[in-house]
């Protein structure tokens, strides 16, 4: 994803704003009491903007407005950022949402107050470097809808991180990645806090084999090499995961959403794969070479059949390509924006030749793209008279994976049967995923038996519960996803480098990461790479360690001072 | 002849009243920050390009009042629309989960309204007895209790304790009946089906009760019920005179407590994985499906409107003195 390079700034559509407005209108005009609701949003909007009034040279720092999603762990750490912060002299006023509500104000809206705090997850997409680089950190994603809501822009780290996008050699690539991360973390636009591991759960009496993978646990669906390699114990060799999700669609060219995307994964495997270790290996692929940087060859693997019976060739593969690119499905971006053209090589080779140089493509197209069977999608828009194939509901999913499907009830279970001729078929029979909304339900389910794996991920104390069961055992897994707060660094007083560094300075990551998840997790550098992703991750940016003393300090020389309350004043000159 | 151009009048105020209904509930959705490309955001996995070409290609960056318009002309039509998140017709996702919870919620409706008339007009009757003092008192206590807590200390005791019943769910996937008890038809479902009806059953039970409860201490003050006894009729049937009497009320309530089983029980579904209305409803304002969510609604704005008609209809033939016209 994101492969784009040195995009204009996007146009933003502002619709849903002005929609407001238009709404409030139109209720108006019948008379439904549109005083109350223009007055709401007016105050809404005025506290924004107030934040925004002029700095007052000597003045009392404004408080620091919050903006969380509504999660215990969130709020705690919320609380516990407001009371350090409290020791400088800076006050900090915390509102508190649903996820739905701040990803639309925050990331939708760019509706940023001066911080927002989000805990992004372990997607195998992420591992690449340019993920959380770009998407934070790169001046194209300033626009609404993308992530750099923080306002971080800087042309020379744009130029570095559009650089690194397009190295294809791996050692090259790293000291591009190195020094975008040192040059970002010198600006300080985010407090990057710490991972948190997943901690899950499997019944020891019925299964074995269980693989724990770096940001996907035991259980999750996003790198399953638990389900490809476990073996059952007892006569049982259907395996039943908790999750709290369910899937929206079998139809993967229709879904964005990272969860149903890899359940389908299942079902139509991609080229590469990661392995337990995070190295790409060939999976629907038998080998894959960089010939050079724009052109890349995949070799089909031989003998692959789709779970209709009928082979899976080269052609599949090529027309799958053909595909994404005449529809231009929006879940295929990344695709439609690295992939010029293909073409086959007889016998089983299909090449690649790339629109630009883009180092990520071996793990996010290759390792994201799958062989779509052409004698069922080629008509399907035509035959259903649907405007994309994208709205075709598939019940059917013929894939080529190590599963196939069994049977989806909406809202209750996914089941996915093994598929024995994979070339690696998976040991178990199939794999049941149960809808289990709430959690400790799923914890009652794996201490009944009525659950093998628990596929969500619980807290410290959950598996210390869970752990006293002598069938059952707790695995965590450590993960490259990351817990941050985002500083909104054109809005004062956070434009102010010297305050985003004393408020580095005065928050206690290891205190936090031991108090709201126990202590399973790593602290981080200062950047969004985490340090578990060692390649990548640049050792050498470590965050500030945590003195209130060096924070007042900093404050001091910038100029800042207190008032007999021991509140924070603006610099006087 | 009356009566039925009273039904024309209210049927007329219905649609009216479901017009207002459809733009307000409209309106709002329309007025929550987001639309239905907010669940992709924060994915990443869309750029802002492909979220506005998605959003274009499901009509979202029209004019308002042409969505509005589309919105009310599609409903006219009957074509509920296609599910943003879904990617299939409304009606396909909403309809499992409609059977799902009338199935829940019927019993658990029928249940409690049986169960609360008949007690309810039992303490009506024992006024001012003990049984009758205590017994209001006890029934209070479960209308006092948050649904949700009911449902936990059932599971509790009997999922999770006795192991008697299954944690939650519709059926157990993959069933194997072993016993001869578990090869009757319908067991895996009833044995998931007890306990979120008991919970409902129990916090719902006190309202037919006590309207019951009132309405009888009402009807037995009537100089009917004295000219009865003077009669000489058995105390049974006195009392089956009062019941048929007071029970007016309580089928009143129906319509509003039908409205509250199909829409209101998000806290029973979580807590038992039941996929049902609530869940559904709550999900899809979360995703900012407005299909669906729309349709949800308006599906429980139409059946309370059309069950307060049919109710009020029904007064009728239950009572002659009711007239209308």
């Amino acid at each position: 994803m994101s492969e784009r390079t040195g995009l204009p700034p996007l146009d933003p559509a502002d619709v849903p704003s002005e929609s407001r407005r238009n709404i409030l209108r139109m209720m108006g005009a019948l008379g439904l009491g549109s005083v109350v609701a223009p007055g709401v949003l007016a105050g809404l909007d005025a506290s924004t903007h107030a934040a925004r009034a002029a700095v007052q040279p000597g003045a009392p720092v404004e408080p620091l407005q919050f903006w969380i999603p509504n999660w215990p762990d969130m709020i705690e750490i919320a609380r516990q950022l407001g009371e350090s912060w409290k020791k400088l002299g800076i006050s900090v006023q915390v509102k508190q949402g649903t996820l739905d509500t701040w990803t639309a104000e925050i990331i939708g809206q760019h509706q940023m107050p001066h911080l927002a705090a989000m805990s992004w997850g372990g997607a195998p997409d992420r591992i690449d470097p340019d993920y959380f680089l770009t998407e934070f950190y790169n001046s194209s994603r300033l626009a609404k809808g993308g992530m750099n809501y923080g306002d971080y822009d800087d042309t020379k780290f744009d130029a570095i991180d559009n650089k690194q996008r397009e190295e294809m050699d791996d050692k090259k690539r790293q000291q591009l990645v190195f020094e975008a991360q040192a040059m970002a973390a010198a600006a300080n636009p985010s407090l990057v806090l710490f991972s948190r591991n997943y901690i899950q759960a499997y019944n020891n009496k019925r299964f074995d084999g269980i693989v724990p993978v770096t940001g996907s646990g035991i259980a999750m669906p996003y790198i399953p090499w638990t389900y490809y390699k476990m073996t059952a114990k007892t006569s049982r060799k259907l395996v039943k995961t908790t999750s709290i999700y369910d899937i929206h669609t079998l139809n993967p060219f229709a879904t964005p959403e990272v969860y149903n995307s890899s359940l389908l994964r299942w079902i139509y495997p991609t080229f590469v794969i990661r392995n337990e270790q995070w190295d790409l290996t060939p999976w629907a692929a038998e080998s894959f070479k960089v010939i050079d940087p724009t052109t890349v060859d995949v070799v089909i693997r031989d003998g692959m059949k789709f779970h209709d019976g009928k082979p899976v060739t080269v052609e599949d593969a090529k027309f799958t390509f053909d595909f994404i690119d005449k529809w231009k499905f929006p879940s295929f971006a990344r695709v439609t924006g690295t992939v010029g053209s293909t073409e086959i090589l007889p016998p089983r080779t299909l090449r690649f030749h790339l629109k630009q140089p883009n180092a990520p493509f071996l793990a996010n197209v290759l390792g994201f793209t799958f062989i779509a069977p052409k004698h069922i999608w080629e008509n399907v828009a035509s035959a259903s008279n649907l405007k994309t194939p994208a709205d075709y509901p598939n019940d059917d999913a013929v894939g080529s994976g190590p599963f196939k499907l069994g049977e989806w009830k909406r809202g209750e279970y996914l089941f996915l049967k093994t598929n024995a001729e994979w070339w690696m078929a998976p040991k178990i029979d199939g794999v049941y995923w149960l809808v289990v909304p709430n959690l400790e339900n799923q914890m009652g389910m794996m201490e009944r038996g009525d659950a093998d794996l628990l596929g969500w991920y619980i807290d410290r104390k959950q598996g210390d519960m869970l752990a006293k069961s002598p069938d059952l055992t707790v695995v965590s897994t450590p993960s490259h996803g990351l817990h941050e707060i985002r500083m909104h660094m054109t809005m004062a007083p956070l434009d102010d480098p010297n305050l985003r560094l004393a408020l580095q300075q005065a928050t206690d990551r290891q205190m936090l990461l031991d108090l709201v998840f126990g202590g399973a997790g790593v602290v981080a550098y200062n950047s969004p790479i985490m340090p578990i992703n060692k390649f990548w991750s640049n050792p050498n940016i470590p965050n500030p360690a945590f003195s209130i003393d060096a924070a007042r300090k900093t404050l001091e020389k910038a100029g800042y001072g207190w008032n007999a309350n021991g509140d924070l004043l603006h610099p006087k000159g | 002849m009356e009566l039925w151009r009273y039904i024309g009048n209210r049927l007329l105020q219905t649609v009216v009243t479901l017009l207002a209904v459809v733009t307000l509930m409209w309106g709002m959705f329309r007025l929550i920050p987001g639309d239905p490309t907010t669940i992709f955001l924060g994915s990443g996995e869309l750029p802002p390009d492909a979220l506005a070409a998605l959003r274009h290609s499901w009509g979202l960056d029209a004019p308002l009042y042409q969505q509005y318009l589309d919105y009310l002309r599609n409903l006219l039509t009957g074509n509920l629309g296609v599910s943003f998140y879904y990617r299939r017709p409304v009606l396909d996702v909403l309809l499992p989960m409609l059977w799902n919870t009338i199935l829940l919620m019927g019993v658990a409706m029928v249940l409690a309204t049986v169960i609360g008339v008949v007690v309810g007009a039992y303490l009506g009757w024992k006024r001012g007895q003990r049984i009758e003092t205590i017994g209001s008192l006890l029934v209070l206590i479960p209308r006092s209790l948050p649904i949700f807590w009911i449902g936990i200390m059932l599971l509790m005791i009997f999922a999770y304790g006795l192991a008697w019943f299954p944690i939650g769910g519709l059926r157990t996937p993959a069933f194997i009946p072993e016993t001869p008890l578990q090869q009757l038809p319908g067991y895996d479902l009833a044995q998931h089906m007890f306990l979120p009806v008991l919970t409902s059953v129990i916090y719902f039970l006190s309202d037919p009760l006590m309207i019951m409860r009132t309405s009888m201490l009402e009807v037995i003050e009537e100089d009917f019920i004295m000219f009865a006894r003077a009669r000489g009729l058995h105390e049974r049937t006195v009392r089956k005179m009062a019941r048929r009497n007071a029970i007016g009320p309580v089928l009143t309530y129906l319509a509003i407590m039908v409205s509250f089983a199909f829409g209101g029980q998000v806290l029973v579904e979580v807590l038992f994985s039941w996929p049902g209305m609530g869940s559904l409803m709550v999900n899809s304002v979360a995703q900012r499906d407005y299909p669906v969510a729309q349709a949800a609604f308006f599906l429980m704005a139409v059946i309370t409107i059309l069950l307060n008609l049919l109710i009020d209809v029904l007064y009728v033939f239950i009572d002659p003195r009711v007239h209308y016209g």
